[in-house]
């Protein structure tokens, strides 16, 4: 491992983790730049991209189209409409292309979803078969989102309008057209209005989190195609690559239309100004990267256990702090996107995995950890960009500046370090700065 | 004298910035009597974001819009009113960090040229374009 303290002007921090900390004060990330790491999170940054095209299809499909259904049997089944809808950022009319690829669902994807692993049969028999995308771990992910209030306040105000008046006057409108002839859903509206209207804020959860992932499969995308180029050849690269995406879309508009006997309802108008990095991104980094829900499968809900903790700011259940060895056992809800990726990992990858521990029989559990390393990179994009957007450049001259800077990062690595509910045993920061845990 | 609008657009230094003004259509509310205070970001300000942002936010309005009231705030503020508070809430609804400790400091931009009189209020010219949060 490289130390670059010779960069940093600032004495050595103090840090538990400073080699980490002047590593992301020289431009790094929080894993250290070898090449089997770059390999690694490439490759599972591809093959997250293409389950990722189905999610934030599938989800604006569900927020805008199956909207209050209240038997959604069919909700995982994406009509062609949403297969041919064209990414704002990938193809030839892009808004600003990101990917130099198709607009419409990406190949991969549609012959997974023509064949799955057991050949070409109707859709719903793949559905019954299990053969199929895991959307169910797509809407883990948005109800994270829904259930984890107030992250990032005050800046994201997504979550508060969800309160305001504004807010339940449109849903009420698009809910009372939504069920236009059907007395038996407007009288349950009538007596419970509180129900179809929480209904309709998960619906719109769905929006938000669909047009966050509408941003992320195609710079996953560009970012593979460019390291099978030859063009990305180091972490911080890959890393800056997703930093630059942070900003270029930044201030793409969050919203939610819902579609109704063809006329759109703009339950979160655009208008609103909510931005794809304030009310998406950074809630969501908090929310699946942090937080998420206690595994069925390694807490135990007990409320006299304690286990569980009762404020919500100290869940650390997200991908950086998760137990990835049991996945493909019970309770283990990543298990859902392991066993989504391993259909689409790139050839070197699978020749990685084949050499490695149990080869074929434990891939679940190597995509697991290679998957949460590359999610720490993914963090580190978000701290640099944070960094960018709200503090100083890395080469500053002001002492002071630099001093900044430090406290910035060290805040963030000690979320890693915090000793309540065994958060610092949970977090994985230790495990991935060598090549042996995987 | 001249309204804000009018002061940005003379001085030379404040073409992306007062494209986006008109853009974002705040031409109207920042010649309006106010009076504002303005953290103006010049040109190289603009410059220093990455490719790509500037772009998405043409093309988005009312975000775009979010931005620049992020960089004006209610009242005639000068560098000396400024100097007695930690932080003062803009018009976007988000606090901005004051530092007049050393120089003077508005989030992490520095303050280039303080103090330009306009007739509905000042401008304080700053290096870096400041972002909520």
């Amino acid at each position: 491992m490289t130390t670059t303290l010779q960069k940093t002007k600032l004495p050595p921090s103090q840090h538990e983790f400073s080699e980490v900390i002047h590593r992301l004060e020289a431009g790094g990330a929080m894993i250290p730049d070898t090449p089997e790491n770059l390999m690694q999170i490439i490759g599972i940054w591809k093959a997250y991209a293409v389950p990722m095209d189905f999610y934030w299809r599938d989800l604006l499909y569900i927020g805008e189209r199956v909207f209050l259904e209240p038997f959604p049997f069919f909700k995982y089944f994406l009509p062609q409409e949403y297969l041919d809808l064209h990414n704002h950022y990938a193809g030839d009319d892009a808004d600003l292309r990101v990917w130099r690829g198709e607009a419409t669902a990406h190949p991969e994807l549609l012959e997974f979803m023509e064949k799955g692993e057991t050949g070409k049969i109707p859709k719903l028999l793949h559905h019954l078969w299990h053969d199929r995308v895991n959307m169910e771990f797509a809407e883990a992910c948005m109800r994270a989102m829904l259930w984890h209030r107030n992250m990032y306040a005050p800046v994201n105000q997504f979550d508060p309008y969800l309160d305001s008046d504004e807010y339940k006057a449109n849903a009420d409108k698009a809910i009372k057209a939504y069920f236009k002839g059907n007395p038996l859903m407007l009288g349950i509206h009538k007596l419970f209005p509180e129900m179809f209207l929480e209904q309709c804020r998960q619906a719109s959860y769905y929006s938000n989190l669909g047009l966050f992932w509408e941003v992320m499969a195609p710079v996953f995308f560009e970012v593979s195609d460019l390291y099978d180029e030859g063009k990305i050849t180091t972490v911080p690269e890959a890393m800056n690559f997703l930093v630059n995406g942070i900003f270029a879309i930044a201030g793409r508009p969050i919203y939610h239309h819902a579609y109704i006997r063809g006329e759109c309802y703009e339950i979160i108008p655009k208008s609103k100004g909510f931005t794809w990095l304030y009310e998406a991104a950074l809630p969501y980094v908090e929310a699946v990267f942090y937080r998420t829900a206690p595994f069925r499968g390694t807490k135990s809900y007990n409320a006299q256990a304690n286990e569980v903790p009762s404020e919500q700011k100290d869940f650390h259940y997200g991908v950086l702090y998760a137990d990835k060895f049991p996945v493909g056992t019970a309770g283990i809800p990543p298990t859902l996107l392991m066993q989504d990726m391993l259909h689409f990992l790139p050839p070197y990858l699978k020749e990685f995995y084949a050499q490695r521990c149990r080869g074929e029989d434990d891939v679940l559990n190597q995509i697991a950890v290679t998957f949460q390393r590359s999610m720490y990179c993914v963090t580190s994009a978000v701290f640099q960009a944070l960094r960018t957007a709200l503090l100083y450049p890395l080469d500053d001259t002001n002492p002071k500046h630099l001093k900044a800077n430090r406290a910035f990062f060290e805040a963030q690595i000690d979320r890693f370090c915090r000793p309540e509910y065994g958060m610092r045993d949970a977090a994985r920061l230790r495990n991935i700065q060598t090549a042996d845990y995987r | 004298m001249a309204d804000i609008v009018d002061i940005a657009v003379g001085a030379g230094s404040f073409n992306t910035l007062v494209a986006a003004v008109q853009a974002a259509g705040l031409v109207e509310t920042l010649k309006s009597p106010g009076p504002f205070t303005v953290f103006a970001p010049n040109d190289e300000a603009f410059a220093k974001l990455p490719p790509g942002t500037i772009q998405t936010l043409l093309q988005n309005i009312p975000q775009l819009a979010r931005i620049l009231t992020y960089h004006v705030v209610a009242g005639k503020l000068t560098q000396a009113d400024l100097a007695t508070v930690d932080s003062v809430t803009s018009v976007e609804g988000s606090a901005i960090r004051i530092d007049c400790s050393d120089g003077f400091e508005v989030k992490n931009a520095t303050v280039l040229a303080p103090d330009i009189e306009a007739d509905n209020g000042v401008i304080h010219v700053i290096d870096t374009v400041i972002l909520m949060g």
